[in-house]
């Protein structure tokens, strides 16, 4: 559905020094700069997946987003989404695509939504018996329903959201963009944006490109993860891959009762077996290999009175948070 | 027949268009008279401009005080059009262009500049639209000679495709926002040169007259079409008319791609 190949995008800023003087020299020799949004950039969705694009503020993604959309232009590099070129426009494209920013609305503010909807009907085009029955079906789900004919600026941050998804669903696309759907939201909005979204895949199958700054959307929604760092992917696969590639590594506690005057004894305990994070009287944790996990477990079991044991696993969202800044 | 939809599609989503700004533009009570106000000020400048002049001279240009009547209802018509359609649209665009607001008009099956272009019908300014109208009535209504129903429906054609120019050069001024980032000076230049849209073309000589009729056709919008109707047929102006209008529709059209590839859009 979505075919990227050594995609790159770079923008020309001029520089401007501070201050008045700064100002005055700018004006007659102009400093430029490029700044490479995008360096070469690979990847491939398929139909009925939502891969996350992950990434720290000006990484990238909505740059790729948006190139991907057919709104930028890139500076180098091919791209393929339902066949045709993104950037070239087409009709035939963009009938099929939708695009939803949660910056920026496309719903006409002093309007309600069901009259936004009328025109986007008309844009593309879908028949009236189908339309009646996306609109009814998307409200439903999304229970905004008694809200279609109040002015979208007396809506709530979160209904208003709810309409901007209905308004870029309505005619079914088969690739959708998803540029920080959740921004802002309280934590209610945003389960039932998810929620929608996951329901939604399900019914039509679409492929989804999603980019959010909130570690709980990309673990609920997004089986695949793509991270990007200064333009170039970091990471391209399973979100619990993610583990096993960068946290390959589990944490063991051991509690035990102790008896008067015991050490650890390292002929009980090794350090071939892990690497020991603290060791103390009736407590030890040890880092061991993720393969190695049980069988060390049971061995420690067997040679410790253990009264307690714990095995902690990284969190995903830390490793990626990681990932993002370097690892 | 595909062409017949197409038209028809288009004239569907304007017809949204005009509903939607209907609703809107009440909103703003205010803004809505002062706007009707200060063009019905210009308006009786134009005319009475001529007024004047006519009060110490016979013919200007060649035109009596009538004809120029004609002229002058056909400029007003020109600019109420223009405001009631364009004008609007056309001041916000460097906006959405600078802000990365054209985002959500390129991603629709529809093209983007027809979208941008008119999505706001100005109903203060079309109240205008009917006064103007109603100074072309007057003026054709006083005219002591005769003119026949088709040359001044051929009359009302050709202002419209002088309107249409008019957008074409503002949107020009416009357009250089796309790699500037900034389109303020240019726009101004074009309320300047509008100007030139107000006096009759025959008082341009030369390479003056050659600029403003053919790079900068601000003399011919009003005053080819009101010739067209006053004076003995003409094929040569209308055909320089039409020829200059296809002209800059095609670089209007090349401009705005250019500029798309351009665009950066602003990040969020």
């Amino acid at each position: 559905m979505i075919e990227v190949t050594g995609l790159s995008k770079t923008f020309r800023v001029h520089k401007k020094e501070p201050g008045l003087m700064g100002s005055v020299r700018s004006l007659f020799q102009r400093q430029w700069h490029e700044v490479h949004a995008l360096k070469s950039v690979s990847l491939r969705v398929e139909a009925g997946e939502i891969v996350g694009l992950v990434g720290a503020n000006g990484a990238g993604k909505t740059t790729l987003v948006k190139c991907l959309a057919g709104i930028l232009n890139p500076t180098a590099g091919s791209a393929s989404v339902l066949g045709s070129t993104p950037w070239e426009r087409r009709d035939g494209f963009r009938r099929q695509i939708a695009l939803i920013m949660g910056q920026k609305a496309q719903l006409w503010w002093d309007l309600p939504a069901a009259d936004g909807f009328l025109l986007l009907r008309e844009i593309y085009r879908i028949p009236e018996a189908e339309y009646k029955r996306s609109l009814e079906e998307l409200a439903e789900t999304l229970q905004v329903g008694d809200k279609l004919t109040t002015q979208i600026r007396r809506l709530s941050l979160g209904e208003r959201m709810k309409m901007e998804l209905i308004a870029a669903l309505l005619h079914h696309p088969r690739v959708v963009f998803l540029d920080e759907p959740t921004i802002g939201l309280d934590l209610t909005a945003q389960r039932a944006i998810r929620d929608f979204l996951l329901r939604y895949r399900e019914a039509h199958q679409p492929a989804m490109l999603l980019t959010s700054h909130y570690m709980e959307d990309i673990e609920r929604l997004c089986a695949r993860i793509i991270i990007v760092r200064e333009g170039e992917i970091v990471y391209d696969g399973g979100l619990q891959e993610v583990l096993s590639r960068y946290a390959p590594h589990k944490q063991l506690s051991l509690r035990w009762d102790p008896a008067p005057g015991e050490g650890i004894r390292s002929d009980l305990v090794p350090a071939s077996l892990g690497e020991i994070v603290s060791a103390e009287l009736g407590l030890l944790k040890i880092k061991v290999s993720r393969s190695k996990v049980a069988e060390i477990a049971s061995l420690l079991l067997q040679r410790l009175p253990v009264a307690d044991l714990n095995i902690e696993e990284e969190d995903v969202g830390t490793i990626i948070e990681a990932l993002i800044r370097k690892q | 027949m595909q062409a017949w939809e197409f038209r028809m599609r288009y004239l569907r989503l304007y017809a949204y268009f005009l509903r939607f700004s209907m609703s809107r533009s009440m909103e703003f009570r205010l803004d809505f008279f002062f706007r009707i106000i200060m063009d019905l000020a210009y308006y009786a400048v134009g005319l009475g401009f001529f007024h004047i002049l006519y009060l110490h001279t016979d013919s200007l240009g060649g035109w009596n005080m009538h004809q120029m009547r004609i002229f002058v209802a056909g400029y007003i018509l020109v600019d109420a059009v223009h405001m009631t359609m364009f004008s609007n649209n056309l001041y916000m665009l460097p906006r959405f262009i600078n802000h990365g607001d054209l985002d959500y008009y390129l991603i629709r099956p529809v093209s983007s500049l027809f979208f941008l272009s008119l999505r706001d019908f100005a109903f203060n300014s079309f109240i205008n639209l009917i006064f103007a109208g109603g100074i072309v009535v007057w003026a054709v209504g006083t005219y002591p000679g005769t003119l026949g129903a088709s040359g001044i429906a051929v009359f009302l054609l050709l202002i419209l495709a002088g309107a249409l120019l008019y957008y074409c050069i503002h949107l020009l001024t416009i357009l250089p926002t796309f790699w500037t980032q900034s389109g303020e000076s240019l726009h101004q230049l074009f309320y300047n040169l509008s100007r030139f849209m107000e006096r009759p073309d025959r008082i341009y000589r030369g390479s003056i007259r050659l600029l403003l009729t053919v790079a900068l056709p601000f003399g011919l919008m009003a005053s080819f079409p009101a010739r067209l109707l006053l004076e003995p047929f003409n094929w040569a102006i209308l055909a320089q008319l039409l020829a200059v209008l296809t002209g800059f529709l095609f670089l209007i059209s090349f401009i705005w791609n250019r500029g798309l590839r351009a665009y950066s859009s602003a990040s969020s």
